[in-house]
Parts: C-alpha cells; sequence; structure tokens
C-alpha cells in the first residue's frame, strides 16, 4: 500500500508528535478531497476516518521530513478505489481506459476553446464552478483538486496517483478542458454567448 | 504585461495553439523552466490574442477554485479523529 521507504521505528512519542504536527495540519485539504470524490458528507467522514487510522497504523511506514501530505493523500486514494469506489452513488461507472482513450481522440482537442470568457466567470459567484468540477468523472476531477486546489506537482501527483508522469500531463490536460467545456454551458445559460 | 490597449497588435490566431496550451498549463503548474516562462509570457503573450486570453481564462478558473472549492472539516470530526488515535495505543 505504502511507499518502498525504510520501515522506521518511531516511539510513542514521536508517533504522537507527527501525527499531530504533520498529520493533522492537512486535515481540511483531506476533507475536501474525500468529499469531492464520494459526494456524500457520511462517506466523506467515514473514508477520512479510515485514512488516517491507516495513517496511524502504518506511521513507521512514514519518513520523516517526506512530503507528509502527499503520503496521506495517497492512502485517501487507495481507500477510495479499494473501498468505497464499487458502492458510490456516482453515475458514471465507466472505464477509464475507455474514457482516456475517447478523450484522447483529436474531437476533444478541437474544440479546446470552448466560448468562454473571463466575464462570464467573474458572474460565476454561486456554486457553478464547485458543481462543473463535481460533474467530472471521479479521475479528471481528482487530478484537478490535486494539481489546482493542492498545488502538488506532476511528480507528487504521479506518485499519489501510480501513475506515469506524461499520464498525468495529459489527463489534467483534458480535466481542464472538460471543465471549460461544463463551465461553457454555465455560461450559455447565464446569458453569455459565442457572438458577444 | 501587456495591457488592453496593445490587443489590436496581437494576432487574432494561433498556429500553435494546442501546443501553447500544453506550455500554459506547465507554466501555471509551476512546472516549465524559466526560459519558457520568459519565452512564453513576455514575448509570445504580447502578440497573440488567442493565447492572451487563454492565460487570463485560465487564470480566473485557477482563481475560482480556489476559492470556492476548497472547504474545512467539520470540527467534531477532527475531534473525533483524534480520540480515535489516542484509543489506537
Amino acid at each position: 500500500m505504502i511507499e518502498e521507504t525504510p520501515r522506521q521505528h518511531y516511539t510513542d512519542t514521536q508517533k504522537d508528535s507527527i501525527f499531530h504536527g504533520e498529520f493533522m495540519p492537512h486535515i481540511n485539504s483531506m476533507y475536501n478531497f474525500a468529499y469531492r470524490l464520494t459526494m456524500d458528507s457520511d462517506d466523506a467522514k467515514d473514508l477520512l476516518q479510515d485514512t488516517y487510522l491507516k495513517a496511524y497504523r502504518f506511521i513507521d511506514s512514514f519518513q520523516q521530513g517526506t512530503n507528509a501530505k502527499a503520503w496521506l493523500f495517497r492512502i485517501l486514494k487507495n481507500s477510495f478505489i479499494n473501498d468505497y469506489r464499487k458502492k458510490s452513488k456516482e453515475p458514471s461507472k465507466v472505464d477509464y481506459q475507455e474514457v482516456e482513450s475517447f478523450y484522447n481522440s483529436e474531437e476533444v482537442d478541437r474544440q479546446i476553446t470552448p466560448d468562454l470568457r473571463v466575464e462570464a466567470l467573474q458572474d460565476m459567484i454561486g456554486d457553478e464552478i464547485s458543481d462543473a468540477l463535481n460533474s467530472l468523472d471521479v479521475d479528471f476531477k481528482t487530478v484537478i483538486i490535486l494539481a489546482d486546489l493542492e498545488e502538488f506537482k506532476y511528480d507528487e501527483m504521479a506518485k499519489i496517483l501510480d501513475i506515469p508522469i506524461g499520464t498525468v500531463r495529459s489527463r489534467l490536460h483534458r480535466a481542464r478542458n472538460l471543465l471549460k467545456e461544463k463551465l461553457g454551458e454555465y455560461a450559455k445559460k447565464m446569458g453569455y454567448n459565442k457572438s458577444a | 504585461m501587456s495591457n488592453l490597449d496593445q490587443s489590436h497588435m496581437k494576432k487574432e490566431n494561433c498556429a500553435n495553439q494546442q501546443e501553447c496550451m500544453q506550455m500554459l498549463q506547465s507554466i501555471l503548474d509551476g512546472e516549465a523552466t524559466s526560459e519558457q516562462k520568459e519565452h512564453f509570457l513576455k514575448h509570445h503573450l504580447e502578440e497573440c490574442m488567442p493565447c492572451y486570453k487563454n492565460y487570463h481564462l485560465e487564470l480566473k478558473i485557477r482563481e475560482l477554485l480556489k476559492t470556492k472549492c476548497t472547504g474545512g472539516c467539520p470540527s467534531e470530526l477532527a475531534n473525533t479523529i483524534k480520540n480515535q488515535i489516542n484509543n489506537e495505543r
């Protein structure tokens, strides 16, 4: 489950200090990630508790001085895949490979500049952006959360997601196009149109 | 950076839009080299309208994501987790 780092032998005091000093400070980001993955506050709560419990139990696999936030995000993402994804209420049950090959097709690239303008975005003062993010397939939503909300670097994302950096880059690119497409739809509903 | 008064001097079409979009994202993701940044932000954006617009669009989307899509963990849940860990020992 966790990186092949040399196993540490922390004392109870050290464990507590790592847990409270390095793990707990990320709880807000972790909760947000859990909530957006599960889209259910009870599931998010369970997922977060499971993740922190695992982090504590496997704390000897965490090397102090390395990126605690990336380590925690990886545990959360793996727990989600193993325990929650199956029972998730999400409508999209499409196999990711299928989705990725579809979105890698040229069709999508051709329509990359949606008729979206900064002015329209400025008027999105409600939940539009959050709804647009939530509407994305979970793999696309995940890369946007990691890159744009949490500001992980590509190499950190590759480790969290167990995919090559090239895939991180292309998935992020597709995800952003899809997000813009969605935002473009909202903009249209708000009365912004192409020729404006 | 450039200002809107200069916009009439910019090209209306970008010959490498796809590559430019990738470069733009690398820059905003902090993954580009300083030469790439220098070239793109200081030179290309000055002369290319679609890229100039995309740049500002991308910035705005990131800003919206950061302000509208982050939220805190309920404090009750944070306390439950701390207690759970104390019981673990």
